[in-house]
């Protein structure tokens, strides 16, 4: 296993790393050492705002996916074995199905004649039929519905192995459901909602297929345009230039999150010791 | 009083919420799956017609099926490859304890949080940097990488909760520690073994991020062509296709269940 993973998982990003200061624009071609594609990439105002909106979009997509993910993490945690069961089912598949598959779902709900269309439409709101697709807000709505299951399922393993008593008690000493939330249950889940933000943020901000089909040419996105390069333009250092970029905002992410865990619970523990 | 009106609002908005979340989830699929049975020549909804032609075009389609086999080949190599590997690393971190355990159980996680584009491009260069990039392998390795912190995670979980007394009673009556392994710790976790295989089988059926890097000069799985022939295009076939696509994972996913529980699915 070691092995494999070093073999194909730490050399290729090593490999990535050498072939991104190459100076050339071809493919692997020629060696030598050079920081254009780096000095390209943060001079041109064009890359960095796209890095930008890239970075808030997966913070928005990845908040969104903690608001609507936590209620239903925690609520399967705790349905009894027979009601979790399809549940369970219905978080799963979207996990497991190709992506491409989802999101030519998207497509029919989305689409001009589409689900959303028809029935706006039926109902009045809308006179004639209207694109939904192509634009930022349906891009962050088909990554939501995408990276859910991450979240709930990461949120869910937690909230189970919180004793129900520990709530019953804060309900004894008179706090009322919001109270308990914020004491008792989001301090003790916070180990998985840092993994789930974690998984989401780092899988939204590398997402290119979704980009590309749902948001068009309009919205572009850093991985869609890594694949463009690599893909297309065959221009291969310009493309790991940006996937190292793309790689080292997702390390500072989870670093800075493990750093933000680690103080709050040694933060935690001090109070209590008080 | 107060305290009775957040109680409600909680209440009301979690309820809320599930109901948007189950939707949500399941729309995409249960829309594809209701599409494809269309007569009509372009995507539409409601759907017009009830026909199967779809499905007869998908299944004459040479691309597609060509697809669907390789796939389905590279899938299964795949859940062998990654159940070995997988676990004989998981194996270790159960049983011993070394120096840079910590390590070897982080890099066994870590193809989580390395994006997909990052690794795609990194094996496609290394790839074609030992001229195998027209090869299958470069998917292969791919995916394998990919499987790999399911399977550990799954086998992990299966070791754990498996009683090490069974294998002292066994060693007790002078079995070889080999034959132990065998005839007592497989045969134990082999339910964790078979979801553990089926996991990686189905994350390597699925995957299209890494491998639409790695499908450079032929052999392109059925999500590549899916993805390459939506760039494109957008007709019934497609639904068609991505239909049979859902059916096989559905039936994957309801096997897992019945073999270790839903709640251990995570």
């Amino acid at each position: 296993m070691v092995l494999v993973l070093v073999g194909f998982l730490v050399v290729p990003l090593f490999g990535l790393l050498r072939s991104s200061f190459l100076p050339g624009n071809r493919l692997l071609e020629g060696t030598g050492f050079s920081l254009k594609q780096y000095l390209i990439f943060f001079s041109d105002s064009y890359y960095s705002s796209m890095l930008l909106e890239t970075v808030v979009d997966g913070l928005v997509v990845t908040l969104i996916c903690l608001a609507i993910g936590f209620p239903t993490g925690y609520s399967l945690a705790r349905l009894p074995p027979f009601a979790r069961r399809w549940r369970m089912l219905i978080v799963i598949l979207p996990l497991t199905l190709s992506l491409v598959v989802v999101v030519f779902g998207w497509m029919i709900v989305l689409g001009r004649n589409g689900l959303l269309n028809a029935f706006l439409v039926n109902v009045g709101i809308l006179s004639t039929p209207k694109t939904f697709l192509f634009s930022r807000p349906a891009v962050v709505v088909v990554l939501v519905q995408q990276f859910l299951p991450f979240m709930i399922l990461s949120i869910m393993s937690v909230v189970a192995q919180i004793d129900p008593v520990l709530e019953q008690a804060a309900a004894n000493l008179r706090s009322n459901r919001f109270t308990t939330f914020r004491k008792v249950i989001i301090p003790l889940a916070l180990p998985g909602i840092i993994v789930g933000f974690n998984l989401v943020f780092v899988l939204s901000i590398s997402a290119f297929v979704t980009p590309r089909i749902i948001g068009g040419s309009r919205v572009a996105m850093i991985g869609s345009l890594i694949y463009e390069r690599m893909m297309a333009e065959l221009n291969w250092p310009s493309g790991a230039a940006m996937a190292v970029v793309l790689f080292i905002c997702g390390l500072g992410f989870t670093a800075a999150l493990n750093a933000l865990a680690t103080s709050q619970f040694i933060v935690g523990r001090r109070r209590r010791e008080v | 009083m107060k305290s009775d009106l957040t109680d409600y609002v909680m209440r009301v908005a979690g309820a809320a919420i599930r109901a948007l979340v189950y939707t949500m989830l399941a729309i995409p699929a249960i829309l594809v799956i209701v599409s494809s049975f269309t007569s009509s020549d372009t995507m539409e909804f409601p759907p017009t017609g009830f026909s199967l032609r779809w499905y007869r075009t998908a299944l004459e389609s040479d691309r597609f099926m060509g697809a669907l086999w390789t796939s389905t080949y590279v899938a299964v190599l795949v859940a062998v490859i990654a159940l070995v590997v997988g676990f004989a690393g998981a194996f270790a971190i159960n049983r011993f304890s070394f120096r840079g355990k910590a390590v070897l159980l982080g890099l066994a996680f870590s193809p989580l949080i390395v994006p997909a584009v990052v690794l795609g491009i990194g094996l496609l260069q290394l790839f074609v940097w030992l001229n195998l990039a027209r090869t299958v392998y470069p998917l292969l390795i791919g995916h394998l990488v990919l499987a790999i912190p399911y399977v550990v995670r799954t086998v992990l979980a299966s070791l754990a909760l498996h009683n090490v007394q069974l294998e002292e009673a066994a060693m007790n009556l002078r079995a070889t520690p080999l034959r132990v392994i065998r005839r007592v710790t497989l045969p134990l976790i082999l339910p964790g073994l078979l979801s553990a295989a089926i996991f990686a089988f189905v994350t390597s059926f699925g995957n299209v991020t890494v491998s639409s890097f790695l499908t450079y000069g032929g052999h392109a799985t059925l999500p590549v062509r899916i993805f390459a022939y939506m760039d494109n295009s957008y007709d019934p076939l497609l639904a068609a296709v991505s239909s049979i696509m859902i059916v096989v994972t559905l039936v994957i996913i309801v096997i897992i269940e019945r073999l270790i529980g839903a709640e251990r699915l995570a």
